[in-house]
């Protein structure tokens, strides 16, 4: 059986598409770390430090594992006037601070609390 | 030397005419306007992602959301760890890399000819480079100069072409291993959908050259190390779509080889199911030989 040029690229298309449009009505799309796939926004819960992300701020992270933002800033010798609670994380990137070292820190904390 | 094939069509059953002039909107309209459509989407993405800023606040998405390669990338990690994506993959990277791979199997690499943006905007690249050969002579001495004298590199054509598997597996297999994406700081594409942050990355040069090397070579970043199409084009041999040349009506002027992007070798080969293959048509609709060249559906692996 023969193809047109023309219908195969719009088929290509629709199939391309059709996977997109299906994978969306079935709930199986997101495009964001910051929402889940039903819409609701994520934020650290303190269970597992592998849920912290870049985007999360100082603030975020303090609720969530019970620490202050002070400490954070001590430890990791950060600038006073840039540790502050709606501050992402990865704008504080530097040689002492990554998001990377927050967790093994965090990690080690909650491993060594009682 | 112009040989009577008629005798020879008669029996192929195809008419030995001319073909006729392609209408106005051919598919080379369509796939322009295809691929036109999903840059400027990503375009649009970037600029907006960039306005709106990367805070826990805002939940604009990064166009790296829609990189169908890192769906690939997180798969064994999405498997192995009930879900989870190694950083900076999302639900929709997945999605688009489930997508790519079922447009191959039924349409061969048409994701590659018809909507990446990265393989469009090298075509725009070469697109440049004909233009300006066309409109100044001296850049058009100096580009066939350079040809000449390189010449005797088309021995490594071939084998270069297996570089995208090594990426492939690189790519795939680090962010197997370590569960992070080890290819990312390399990616023109990353580097591309990046682009609003200003970072000079290894990736952003391969761009460069990439863009470059375009001036030169059609496509070369897919030709020889893009790994999305190194899997996509092995998924696409297994679809049942596939060229079919008919011999009797084909002069054998060649016309397709130097329409191919890909620099496949259209014009001797029977049937072409060339995993590099795009699925861009550009052969068919430069063929002067109406049945020459026809796209076919057949058995699915086999393709006959």
């Amino acid at each position: 059986m023969s193809l047109k040029p023309t219908i195969f690229g719009f088929l290509a298309l629709a199939i391309f598409l059709g996977t997109i449009a299906t994978a969306q009505t079935a709930g199986l799309w997101s495009t964001s770390g910051k929402v889940t796939t039903s819409g609701e926004k994520v934020a650290p819960t303190g269970a597992s430090v592998e849920e912290i992300k870049g985007w999360m701020t100082l603030g975020d992270i303090a609720k969530a594992y019970n620490v202050s933002v002070a400490e954070i800033a001590q430890t990791f010798a950060l600038p006073a006037e840039q540790a502050t609670p709606d501050k992402p994380l990865k704008e504080l990137e530097s040689e002492t601070f990554s998001v990377t070292n927050l967790r093994q820190w965090l990690a080690e904390r909650q491993a060594q609390a009682p | 030397m112009t040989l009577d094939t008629r005798p020879r069509l008669a029996l192929a059953g195809v008419k030995p005419q001319a073909r006729k002039r392609t209408g106005r909107f051919s598919h080379r309209l369509w796939r322009r306007l295809s691929q036109i459509g999903f840059a400027a989407f990503i375009a649009f993405v970037i600029v907006q992602h960039w306005l709106a800023g990367d805070t826990s606040a805002t939940t604009a998405a990064s166009a790296e959301a829609f990189c169908p390669f890192g769906g690939l990338e997180t798969l064994y990690h999405f498997v192995t760890s009930s879900g989870k994506f190694v950083p900076h993959v999302h639900m929709s990277n997945l999605v688009l890399a489930v997508a790519v791979l079922l447009t191959a199997l039924l349409a061969r690499s048409a994701f590659c000819g018809w909507i990446c943006p990265l393989g469009f905007l090298q075509d725009l690249a070469s697109g440049a480079s004909s233009q300006l050969q066309r409109r100044v002579p001296a850049v058009h001495r100096f580009v066939r100069t350079l040809k000449t004298r390189a010449a005797f590199l088309a021995v490594l054509d071939r084998p270069l072409r297996f570089l995208k598997y090594g990426v492939l597996v690189w790519a795939v297999g680090g962010a197997a291993l370590f569960g992070v994406m080890v290819s990312r700081d390399y990616d023109p594409w990353a580097a591309l959908l990046t682009i609003a942050e200003f970072s000079l990355t290894p990736g952003l040069l391969v761009l460069l050259v990439t863009l470059g090397a375009s001036f030169f070579v059609e496509r070369p970043w897919c030709r020889y190390a893009c790994p999305l199409g190194a899997a996509s084009g092995l998924v696409a041999r297994l679809g049942p779509v596939y060229l079919k040349r008919h011999a009797p009506a084909c002069h054998g002027c060649a016309v397709c080889n130097k329409a191919c992007p890909m620099g496949l070798d259209v014009a001797k080969a029977a049937t072409i199911k060339s995993p590099d293959c795009i699925g861009c048509l550009e052969c068919v609709a430069s063929c002067p030989r109406a049945g020459a060249l026809e796209l076919k559906v057949g058995l699915p692996a086999v393709g006959k």
